[in-house]
């Protein structure tokens, strides 16, 4: 059995609840979805328990009401585990910096462009936008768009 | 320079004539030790993945290029890829090739422009003299296999746009020749020049731990022991069917992370001979669609800064829902004030230098916070003032005599 | 134009507004050897306030646009400004983006454009040579 599919075997095992909704889309990649209640433990488990060691990136996605959140981890010999979650807009999710001190980079940039509100983040500077961005406009919102062409004036 | 009794705070920039980018820091000094460091980025954010979502694939694949001005071939195949993976299309091998030949010419591009400017941290002007002119044999080369130095448009959805000639062969290998002869002697030079080894070495330290547990990819955590190579370990293009080591080293230093690159240098000549000698005949490119069916999908690609990885969702029309973006330098400043922490001053320049950073493609977007007794430095101020440092206690890198005329 | 008599090489800044980086690498290999920019007497130097001409790439960024206004000023007269590259002629590609003003003529003066994506290094030597036989002829 592939690497992937052991992984996808091993989650269903422990979260049966995730039936139907792990795949393997490649020998390297696979794809979890799972509820926002869910997600801290199955999370962990990829992390600690399947040696997920590494979080690339968290990519966000503006679903209406929600915004979607994309954790992609990977581990040593080149599988990825890409797990999303949804989180109502005006609702939190809880920071994973806990478990990787760099990854509150991620979730800064989320808390910028989408407005997502992350709790339990130590304090810090904004990322990426600049000092004089309106507070209140998240440019990666699929409503947002600038007043004119170009950048918006302070 | 700084008070040896209280803690300065000294912002450092936003320009920085050296590193040619924007960026900022504020390191807080005791003495002449750092004793913590906070990092401003977001001045290179120009709202690309937003820019994405607006233009259609073929457009992006031009924005997504101009991410970096180094490492564009990585941006781009890293985003063709992805589409190409939603939309189901299989890549002739022959244009898989291509892709990993001018992946490979880029990381020459890239590893000798970091040895120049690494040279220019530490006040030794002459190696960036003389790997900047050696770097001007693969542009050259880059430019007439594809037409332009940098930003080559060698990719599109489906394959690539320009094919390599039988009469292009001999050039690639003339290059690869010449570069390696110099590579070679780059090696012997870090080897066997003690005041280059005292300069680099015990600075920037990085233990394999916290490499790990703070994200970094590419060359530094390589040179850290990390055993991590996005070409071995998830093969993309090509590097399936190549043959290459993965360089690491256990230095955990500025003088690993040079190794390591003058190591990876090597192993990519070893590389560019192979493709040329093994390059399939057929297609270079397959029929795309201009719509995209729905789907998403998550390509990597070892940049020559490290894993660089693009996530891409589709709709079924021919403008992307989403574009995400982690180059490699945003993984590695996580670890840079670690590496600053309890070093000296002077050292600055060089241990950040050393991560290769691309801060372009971090911010695809300092501020000066004033304080009692804060100081702005510029970037080229604080390079003399390590340059001056240094030469105080013996260490004068600026006194290596270097061999020679490239053989161009 | 006293200045430009009592020295004969420009002394230019450089200043990066968000560029990708292409152009000023360009910049830079426009000094080496091969090109040798400063043979035309051309150097580059640290500070505003010891240059005469400005050298910017890139397409302006919000979050810059402020610092270049305010190296401008700190750039004694006389004083030149040219574009290097497409981004700081019109925005290049990033034309449009959110975070930027598409150019360097959105928020300073400029005497000079140097197109090109990147510029490259010849584009550049003949940018400046052309700009400094400007000069001369007292234009």
């Amino acid at each position: 059995m592939s690497d992937a599919k052991t992984v996808v075997a091993k989650l269903v095992a422990k979260f049966p609840s995730l039936t139907g909704r792990v795949n393997a889309q490649r020998a390297t990649r696979v794809w979890v979805e799972v509820d926002r209640q869910a997600f801290a433990g199955v999370f962990h488990f990829l992390v600690k328990d399947l040696e997920f060691s590494n979080l690339c990136m968290i990519t966000g996605l503006d679903e209406g009401a929600d915004l979607g959140f994309i954790y992609h981890l990977a581990r040593n010999g080149g599988l990825m585990a890409n797990v999303k979650t949804r989180c109502p807009k005006e609702e939190s999710m809880q920071t994973i910096t806990p478990t990787f001190p760099g990854g509150g980079i991620y979730e800064r940039e989320l808390m910028d462009l989408f407005g997502a509100r992350i709790a339990g983040l130590p304090e810090g500077r904004n990322y990426p936008l600049p000092d004089n961005w309106p507070k209140g406009e998240h440019p990666l919102l699929k409503d947002w768009k600038p007043r004119e062409k170009g950048a918006q004036d302070a | 320079m700084p008070d040896k009794e209280r803690i300065v705070r000294v912002p450092i920039g936003p320009q920085h004539p050296a590193l040619k980018e924007p960026e900022s820091f504020m390191v807080d000094l005791q003495g002449e030790k750092i004793s913590a460091v906070t990092l401003r980025l977001g001045y290179n954010h120009r709202g690309i993945e937003k820019g994405c979502e607006e233009r259609t694939y073929v457009q992006d694949v031009y924005l997504v290029e101009r991410v970096c001005g180094i490492c564009s071939q990585s941006h781009s195949t890293a985003f063709v890829q992805a589409v190409e993976e939603i939309a189901g299309l299989e890549l002739p091998r022959r244009a898989a090739y291509i892709r990993t030949l001018i992946a490979e010419l880029e990381r020459v591009h890239s590893h000798l422009l970091w040895l120049g400017v690494a040279g220019h941290e530490i006040g030794f002007d002459t190696l960036l003299m003389y790997t900047w002119r050696d770097r001007e044999l693969v542009m050259d080369l880059l430019a007439e296999l594809t037409g332009n130095r940098v930003h080559y448009g060698l990719n599109t959805v489906g394959g690539v746009r320009r094919d390599i000639s039988p009469e292009q062969v001999p050039s690639i290998l003339k290059v690869v020749d010449a570069l390696e002869d110099r590579t070679k002697y780059y090696i012997e030079l870090a080897m066997t020049e003690e005041t280059l080894a005292q300069r680099l070495s015990g600075i920037g330290k990085l233990s394999k731990e916290d490499a790990v547990l703070l994200g970094a990819v590419g060359p530094t955590a390589r040179a850290s022991g990390v055993d991590r190579d996005t070409r071995r370990d998830d093969p993309y293009a090509a590097y399936g069917e190549l043959e290459f080591q993965v360089v690491t080293d256990d230095r955990c230093d500025v003088f690993g992370r040079t190794v390591v690159r003058l190591g990876e240098l090597m192993q990519t000549y070893s590389m560019i001979r192979q493709l040329v000698k093994q390059m399939p005949d057929g297609p270079i490119t397959v029929k795309a669609p201009l719509r995209i069916p729905a789907g998403e999908a998550v390509s990597r690609y070892e940049a020559p800064r490290g894993e660089d990885v693009h996530y891409v969702k589709a709709n079924g029309t021919d403008k992307p829902e989403r574009v995400k973006i982690r180059a490699p330098t945003m993984a590695n400043t996580q670890s840079v004030a670690k590496m600053l922490e309890d070093g000296y001053l002077a050292d600055l320049p060089i241990v950040v230098a050393a991560i290769d950073p691309c801060f372009s493609c971090t911010d695809r977007m300092i501020a000066v916070k004033t304080h009692e007794d804060a100081r702005t430095v510029g970037w080229e101020e604080l390079v003399q003032y390590g340059v001056r440092w240094y030469r105080e206690r013996g260490v004068d890198v600026s006194k290596i005599k270097m061999r020679g005329d490239s053989t161009a | 134009m006293v200045r430009w008599g009592q020295r004969k090489s420009p002394w230019i800044l450089h200043f990066n507004t968000g560029a990708c980086n292409a152009c000023d690498i360009e910049i830079i290999a426009a000094l080496t050897p091969r090109f040798d920019l400063e043979r035309f007497g051309v150097l580059l130097k640290g500070t505003p306030r010891h240059c005469d001409i400005m050298a910017c790439s890139g397409p302006v960024t919000r979050q810059i646009e402020s610092r270049l206004v305010r190296i401008y000023e700190q750039v004694p007269e006389p004083k030149l400004v040219v574009a290097v590259g497409s981004c700081a002629t019109s925005g290049g590609v990033f034309n449009g983006l959110y975070n930027v003003k598409s150019g360097i003529d959105q928020v300073i003066p400029v005497a000079a454009y140097i197109p090109g994506c990147p510029a490259s290094p010849q584009a550049i030597i003949d940018g400046f040579a052309k700009l400094l036989k400007t000069l001369e002829e007292g234009k």
